[in-house]
């Protein structure tokens, strides 16, 4: 679906931001892309979609080339991107203009327009906020609005650039949700974090630092790579809490049940004997 | 929070109904007649034009007086400068004030004229959602060659559409800003001289960073500034080639009489 070819890119005061990134996105997969702050993981989400171009390197979304301007809208078309701020992802005065702006970018007529949009509140549950403000909202919601924002122009491939980072736990958790409902319906899904908690569903992890992949594989391989923390991760708490049991003598594989309810399941099993 | 003036109040009246190229032609030329009208019969039978159209748009009138109200202290301005500098029949004299018959009427009559401009220019905003006028707008000057300014009717819609959007998030964040200085001290009632520029500056750094992520959220959303197309669908219907029959009947009987 996306593929990345020795992609290298370095902002214009010389800083390089990615070095040699080969990276391939399969269609239908949810791909977890994990750094610390300046590792070059928002770069690389503004490359998935033409945003930036690479100065070295290429970038090709289903065959697409992001460097060629004529199939720019084609690409958008297919690849979305959600940002970490809702507030300033919004264009319109009311939640129906804003949902309307990217199908309107695609000059359908008025009533697909207005199909679009609806499918997109139904797909996120706006729908009895369709002409609220979306200044009304709470981060949550409002994460949920710039996310139809991209639905109503149905792409295949989303991305989501630490879109959680500036909401509360409860409405990161709900809006993570919906992504992952949005996943099942057949959407590929590129989700960029510093949160690893948020990657136990993830079919596969990229760990980045200076502007390089340096770890790649399943969650369970990343997870319990002793690498990790030396690349400035904080553990899932769930394998932290693991790692300390094991130091007093309790072993516990949590290789398989690294999500907090089969871990809990796991214990039970151990010890209650259920 | 106080509302804000010139704003838009959802309705189904006729008057709502109408395209809103009808509305702003309508707007523009009530405009051009009120400042052609000589006589005062003439600006009462505007003003009651006005208040039959209001009737119809069944809206409250205060949303049309809360347009006027921010003008006040103008309109008084411009008729106490017409009453006291015209040259005419004195009605009394004191000290070196001489407020002149002459001067009354002329003042009355501008001060008039301007109150009808808002009235009309409030009927519009009142009764048109606001995206409908930019998209109205974009319509109308979609035949002119603004090809040859650089620009395109689309970027001038979607900078209106913009700009009205981003309102209310530019006066969130001036009152962000003030309390982030507050909480350093800055008094802003003691020191307006200092306090203007550090109020200024990290507000104006803070909209140059959010216009530069909202311009990348546009892009990623397949913003060209090319042709688009609009969710509002505009079309001319009967009622309202009819309203500007009526309107062209109405601006010929008055320049006329």
């Amino acid at each position: 679906m996306i593929r990345l070819e020795e992609v290298s890119y370095s902002y214009p005061d010389g800083t390089p931001a990615l070095e040699n990134i080969n990276l391939t996105v399969k269609k239908g997969e949810f791909l977890g892309i994990i750094g610390k702050n300046g590792s070059g993981k928002s770069t690389l989400a503004l490359q998935l979609n033409g945003l930036l171009k690479p100065q070295t390197g290429r970038v090709k979304i289903r065959g697409m080339d992001t460097r060629d301007p004529s199939k720019l809208p084609g690409i958008r078309k297919l690849v979305g991107v959600v940002f970490q701020n809702p507030e300033t992802q919004f264009v319109g005065r009311t939640i129906e203009e804003d949902l309307a702006f990217g199908p309107e970018n695609l000059c359908l007529p008025p009533v697909e327009i207005k199909k679009c949009v609806d499918m997109a509140l139904a797909e996120t549950g706006l729908q009895k906020y369709k002409y609220r403000s979306p200044k009304t909202l709470s981060g949550g919601q409002g994460q949920c609005v710039a996310l139809a924002g991209i639905l109503a122009m149905s792409p295949e491939c989303l991305i989501f650039d630490e879109i959680t980072s500036m909401l509360d736990p409860e409405s990161g958790k709900a809006v993570l949700e919906t992504i992952k409902k949005l996943h099942k319906k057949g959407k590929t899904v590129v989700y960029i974090t510093h949160n690893l908690e948020e990657l136990y569903d993830a079919d596969r992890i990229i760990v980045m630092e200076k502007g390089k992949i340096r770890l790649e594989g399943e969650p369970e391989s990343v997870f319990s790579n002793p690498s990790l923390q030396a690349l400035g991760l904080a553990l899932p708490s769930v394998i932290e809490l693991a790692e300390l049991l094991k130091t007093h003598g309790m072993v516990i594989p949590w290789e398989k049940t690294f999500s907090p309810k089969s871990f809990a399941e796991e214990l039970c099993r151990l010890f209650l004997k259920t | 929070m106080q509302e804000p003036v010139f704003s838009y109040v959802p309705g189904a009246s006729l008057l709502h109904r109408l395209d809103p190229r009808t509305k702003i032609v309508a707007v523009m030329l009530l405009g051009f007649l009120t400042f052609r009208i000589e006589n005062f019969a003439e600006i009462g039978v505007l003003f009651a034009f006005f208040f039959a159209l209001a009737l119809l748009s069944g809206l409250p009138m205060r949303v049309f007086f809360r347009a006027v109200k921010p003008m006040r202290l103008f309109i008084i301005f411009i008729f106490l400068a017409q009453l006291f500098f015209t040259d005419g029949r004195a009605l009394v004299s004191y000290w070196i004030l001489q407020p002149s018959l002459e001067g009354l009427e002329i003042g009355l009559k501008l001060a008039a004229r301007f109150i009808l401009l808002l009235l009309f220019a409030a009927l519009l905003t009142a009764s048109t959602d606001p995206s409908a006028i930019t998209c109205g707008i974009e319509r109308m000057l979609r035949p002119l060659p603004l090809r040859l300014l650089g620009i395109s009717s689309f970027e001038l819609a979607t900078m209106m559409n913009i700009s009205i959007a981003f309102l209310p998030l530019l006066f969130e964040r001036v009152e962000r800003t003030k309390a982030a200085q507050a909480a350093r001290g800055m008094d802003f009632v003691k020191n307006p001289f200092r306090s203007v520029p550090a109020l200024a500056i990290p507000l104006l750094r803070g909209v140059i960073r959010d216009a530069e992520e909202l311009a990348l959220a546009m892009e990623s959303r397949g913003y060209q500034g090319s042709r688009r197309t609009s969710i509002h669908e505009l079309s001319m219907q009967k009622n309202d080639w009819k309203a500007l029959l009526i309107l062209a009947l109405f601006i010929i009987f008055i320049l006329v009489l």
